[in-house]
């Protein structure tokens, strides 16, 4: 269960940092405002409150949603307001002259982004978004107090039963290892390949 | 061919350019010369909108240089531009940059785009260096690929924004053997430039600007033999002082 809640929320919480980020780079003012606004209340608020507002007061305004949906939408919109802000200064960290470059050639701003800004700006991200991803694993565990049974809270559960805190909580932090050492494996890896084809 | 009339920039209050006019015919070669902060790469700049004008207007083969949208991608697509610090795309090879643009911006297919970028780099002498990636590329040839990827959308015009400025001395050669090369050809240019002595070979016109205005226009003998204006002779005396005093203690 952390494993798949931990992977919708990085795919959607990247597809939303990237949109957020492009919306507070844009030269549209109301774009960038509604981005700022998005990072700014969400950065500011505990993702636990979250949590709690999603699936303990929605339900009083009418909107009954399933844990599962809960954790996922809390997870990925937090996610996605940090993603943002590593996506943006990604971005902001690439030279003015590429875009002056790209675009001077005839390319449309979106065609310039796509082509010249993201390529270059995702190799930089890779080492801040590994860190966000880890984060993100591991605040999988607050979803704990929405009755989801996530890894935290079935060592929770198992303690509960049988008792055996040290056995049921030293078992649950080395699956939490094993799962951000597989998750740094991967991404080091990653950076090495992009290091080597990046020719430098 | 391009015509500026009455471009005018501002920096916040400070005006950088205070009205430039300027008609380059068709196969003309323009060179501009004029001390830092005279405002001629801001022009150049203003000419494909890089740089956003705030009064006058460009007209490029008669028709008005739009302030946003489509219509300005495709005059940019039209105009090349080599900039001082080359600014190649660094996650791709000499020739994929090269190609980048018939691809993405022309829409042509793979097949052809290569034969054009493999054309032009044998043109500016890089042949063998398709395949490295720019960091593994001197300044020169930096410069001699960014040059290439601005003949491939086969331009009516072509700026060069101080293109030997971030070069090594002895590099600067190669990338203006590569521009005289174009203008014999007979490519519209206009070259911001610091090289004098390239100025005077190369141009059909040079225009000396300071202080965001064009001060004195002429034949390349008429500027650098007997110019008119005291501002100009200014200029050019203390760049000969300049090259003087870097010569004289070598010899010695």
């Amino acid at each position: 269960m952390t494993i798949k809640l931990t992977f919708f929320a990085i795919v959607f919480g990247t597809l939303i940092g990237l949109f957020v980020a492009l919306a507070k780079i844009s030269s549209i003012k109301i774009l960038r405002w509604i981005g700022g606004l998005y990072t700014w209340i969400i950065r500011g608020i505990p993702l636990l409150l979250h949590l709690m507002f999603l699936y303990y007061g929605l339900p009083f305004v009418g909107i009954v949603l399933p844990e599962y949906t809960v954790g996922i939408i809390g997870l990925s919109v937090c996610g996605g307001a940090y993603i943002a802000e590593i996506i943006r200064a990604g971005i902001l960290s690439i030279d003015k002259g590429q875009m002056e470059a790209a675009i001077s050639m005839g390319m449309s701003y979106s065609q310039a982004m796509r082509r010249v800004i993201l390529p270059q700006a995702y190799r930089r991200l890779l080492p801040p978004m590994g860190n966000e991803f880890i984060t993100l694993m591991k605040d999988s565990a607050l979803v704990s107090v929405i009755t989801m049974t996530e890894l935290l809270r079935a060592a929770t559960l198992k303690n509960a039963t049988f008792f055996k805190p040290v056995e049921s909580f030293v078992t649950a932090g080395i699956l939490y290892l094993i799962m951000t050492t597989v998750f740094t494996t991967i991404f080091n890896r990653l950076e090495k390949r992009l290091a080597i084809s990046d020719g430098d | 061919m391009v015509k500026a009339q009455n471009v005018q920039k501002n920096f916040g209050k400070l005006k950088v350019l205070k009205g430039i006019n300027l008609d380059v015919k068709q196969g003309e070669v323009v060179v501009i010369i004029g001390p830092s902060g005279s405002g001629k790469s801001t022009f150049l700049r203003c000419i494909n909108h890089l740089e956003s004008i705030d009064g006058g207007m460009v007209i490029f083969e008669d028709k008005k240089v739009p302030a946003k949208g489509k219509e300005l991608c495709e005059l940019r697509s039209q105009i090349g531009m080599v900039f001082q610090r080359f600014n190649l795309f660094p996650h791709m090879t000499a020739i994929q940059n090269v190609m980048e643009g018939p691809i993405t911006v022309l829409g042509k297919c793979k097949h052809d785009s290569r034969d054009l970028a493999e054309e032009l780099l044998a043109k500016v002498g890089l042949a063998d260096k398709a395949k490295n990636f720019p960091s593994q590329l001197s300044g020169g040839q930096q410069q001699r690929v960014a040059i290439a990827r601005a003949l491939a959308m086969k331009p009516k015009l072509m700026l060069f924004d101080e293109p030997t400025s971030a070069l090594d001395p002895e590099l600067v050669g190669e990338v203006l053997s590569v521009i005289r090369n174009l203008a014999a050809e007979g490519m519209t240019m206009i070259i911001v430039t610091h090289e004098m002595g390239f100025a005077r070979d190369v141009a059909d016109r040079v225009i000396f600007m300071d202080e965001g205005k064009i001060v004195e226009m002429g034949a390349p003998e008429q500027i650098f033999s007997t110019p008119r204006h005291p501002r100009t002779r200014e200029f050019l005396s203390s760049i000969l002082r300049g090259y003087e005093k870097m010569t004289y203690p070598e010899v010695g």
